[in-house]
């Protein structure tokens, strides 16, 4: 319970600091990461097109309220269908490859995704032009209202926490971690693994489809940008940074990129390279990233609190 | 239709040159090098600064262009993927992610952002029964079944080329014989550069110069190292090919669809054959 009062509490800290609306963009970017962390940093399987989902969540809810009805509450439902189906669809396939394979493919589906949104559905999805999306309102359910959305959205974000935390924290989720570190042990120990696998990639899909609706209702614009291919290293940047396969790290990765990626770009021109040379040390030398390392720091003085009483009692012996 | 297919043999040669070195990184040290085609990238300016000195010597400006992408590669090698033979796969993705993210801002630093035209450097026809090609085009695939040829021998008579073959198979019983196998690894990856560098040099009179050109092939040199299979040298070549020609197909009858129905293939291949790095 308290790491949801934190957490909330976190997100209000930074209202006054940032734009409400910036940090509604904030939240829905944690969201996101949190559900690529599920694949990547739980389950072991880096994704190259996890930005798939969020552009079918877009695209979906998009849809929906553009041809069928305003009802914004159907349309993230709408959103989230619309992603849960595809990743069953695409998790039969991609969740049989592992390591570079799996990047791959996703790769090329989420390659094939923008492509499809941009030309042949031209008709429907109004190409690179995008179309806007207008909700209607229920009474204080106003999503025109800025501070409405920003609550709707933490709303969200600790729904998707909630979830997650149990999940992984749940049989399900320890089982997934092993398959992580060795999946031939996982199926001799007599677990069906790739049921377990597509259940993540579909679970990851929901997930990032939410984010993908939020992302429209908040912009209240659905463009091919929200589907595209290169924006997936923010991604896998985000969730390094911030520690992966940990909740908390995901967040914290989460609000540590768009801060770099909204503010640094004023303040230092090159900042592509400052986020080249950032990935290296990462790779190379901080490899548990800002949650792992607060965890580290955190256990060790826990050890020096622990660990001394029995010295000194040994001490006092002596 | 016969322009189509020289179309498609040109794009096919291109990307042999550009995946044959992806490939062979990808065999021998299991690192996915998104890196690559920053050389590649690097070439094509090398090629325009040098035009700009000998006022239109095309082919020497070229060579010295591929020269200096060796040293350049020698510079990733020894710093960045020398420390990631034996990583797991995600942080050599990264890695060399980064270090590409590195060379395209210094490219724009360099060059700055805007696209540079360069025409044909030979501009010449060949006319046969009546038709007429452009004679540069046909001269790039000349070059790339030429070093097919050249590379066939390389591993199969020179002595590096035949450590190299034996370590895409089994590289520690390469290094239980008592070889130094790292250092024909850099000689590979060194080699694979500069010809990725080379297809660059060829394609930029016939392509769009701009900072984020490597991106773009990148994937589809991707794509041709899975569908012609890791580290395998004729199947890139055969892959290569084939690949051009259903981009050059393709485009001649739906013109946006080309690049996406590589990755269709790709993604074809990839459910029927899956594989395990």
């Amino acid at each position: 319970m308290t790491d949801f009062l934190v957490i909330a509490g976190c997100f209000l800290l930074l209202t006054p600091l940032l734009a409400i609306h910036r940090v509604t963009d904030f939240m829905i970017f944690c969201i996101f990461v949190m559900s690529f962390d599920l694949m990547y940093g739980y389950m072991g399987r880096l994704s190259f097109g996890h930005m798939l989902f969020l552009g079918t969540g877009a695209y979906g809810s998009g849809l929906f309220i553009k041809y069928v009805t305003g009802n914004p509450f159907l349309a993230i439902f709408m959103g989230i269908f619309a992603a849960g189906l595809l990743g069953m669809l695409l998790g039969t396939v991609a969740v049989r490859a592992t390591g570079a394979c799996f990047s791959l493919i996703n790769l090329a589906f989420n390659q094939i995704g923008f492509f499809l949104v941009l030309s042949p559905l031209r008709g429907i999805t109004r190409g690179e032009d995008g179309f806007g999306v207008r909700v209607s309102s229920f009474g204080f359910l106003n999503f025109a209202n800025p501070t409405f959305k920003f609550c709707f959205v933490l709303l969200c974000l600790l729904l998707v926490f909630y979830i997650l935390k149990r999940l992984t924290t749940s049989p399900y989720g320890i089982l997934i971690r092993s398959i992580k570190e060795d999946e031939t042990r996982v199926r001799f120990l007599g677990y069906n693994t790739f049921f377990y696998k597509w259940l993540t990639f579909v679970i990851a899909g929901c997930v990032g489809g939410l984010a993908g609706t939020l992302t429209a209702l908040n912009y209240n614009f659905v463009n091919p940008n929200s589907m595209d291919v290169h924006s997936n290293v923010g991604v896998v940047f985000a969730s390094l940074i911030g520690g992966a396969g940990n909740l908390y790290g995901a967040l914290v990765g989460g609000v540590a990129y768009m801060l770099i990626s909204n503010f640094l770009p004023i303040y230092i021109h090159r900042w592509e390279m400052f986020l080249g040379f950032s990935l290296l040390i990462i790779v190379f030398k901080f490899r548990r990233g800002i949650w792992g390392n607060i965890q580290d720091i955190w256990e060790y003085i826990q050890k020096r609190k622990g660990g001394r009483r029995p010295v000194e009692e040994e001490v006092a012996k002596k | 239709m016969i322009y189509t297919i020289l179309y498609g043999f040109t794009i096919g040669a291109i990307l042999y040159f550009i995946s044959i070195g992806l490939s062979l990184t990808f065999g021998t040290i299991r690192v996915i090098n998104f890196a690559h085609t920053l050389t590649y990238t690097i070439g094509v300016y090398m090629l325009l600064t040098f035009i700009g000195y000998f006022k239109g010597g095309f082919f020497i400006a070229g060579s010295l262009a591929v020269l200096v992408v060796i040293p350049i590669s020698y510079f990733i090698e020894r710093f960045i993927i020398r420390r990631l033979y034996g990583e797991s796969l995600d942080y050599t993705f990264l890695a060399t992610f980064a270090v590409s993210l590195i060379g395209v801002d210094t490219i724009k630093w360099i060059w700055g952002v805007n696209p540079y035209p360069l025409s044909d450097p030979i501009g010449t026809y060949l006319a046969i029964w009546g038709l007429t090609f452009p004679l540069y085009r046909v001269l790039i695939v000349l070059i790339a079944i030429l070093l097919f040829f050249a590379l066939e021998l390389f591993f199969k008579r020179t002595i590096v080329g035949k450590i190299v073959v034996a370590a895409l198979e089994d590289k520690d019983g390469v290094r239980c014989l008592g070889v130094n196998v790292n250092r024909y690894f850099s000689i590979v990856f060194i080699l694979g550069s500069a010809l990725a560098a080379l297809g660059g040099v060829l394609y930029a009179p016939i392509s769009s110069i701009h900072p984020y050109m490597g991106l773009s092939v990148l994937l589809l040199a991707f794509a041709v190292v899975i569908v012609g299979g890791m580290g395998s040298l004729r199947g890139t070549f055969f892959a290569a090919f084939a690949l051009g020609m259903v981009m050059a197909i393709t485009a001649r009858y739906w013109s946006q669809g080309a690049e996406t129905m590589v990755f269709i293939v790709m993604a074809i291949v990839l459910i029927f054959r899956p594989i395990d790095i």
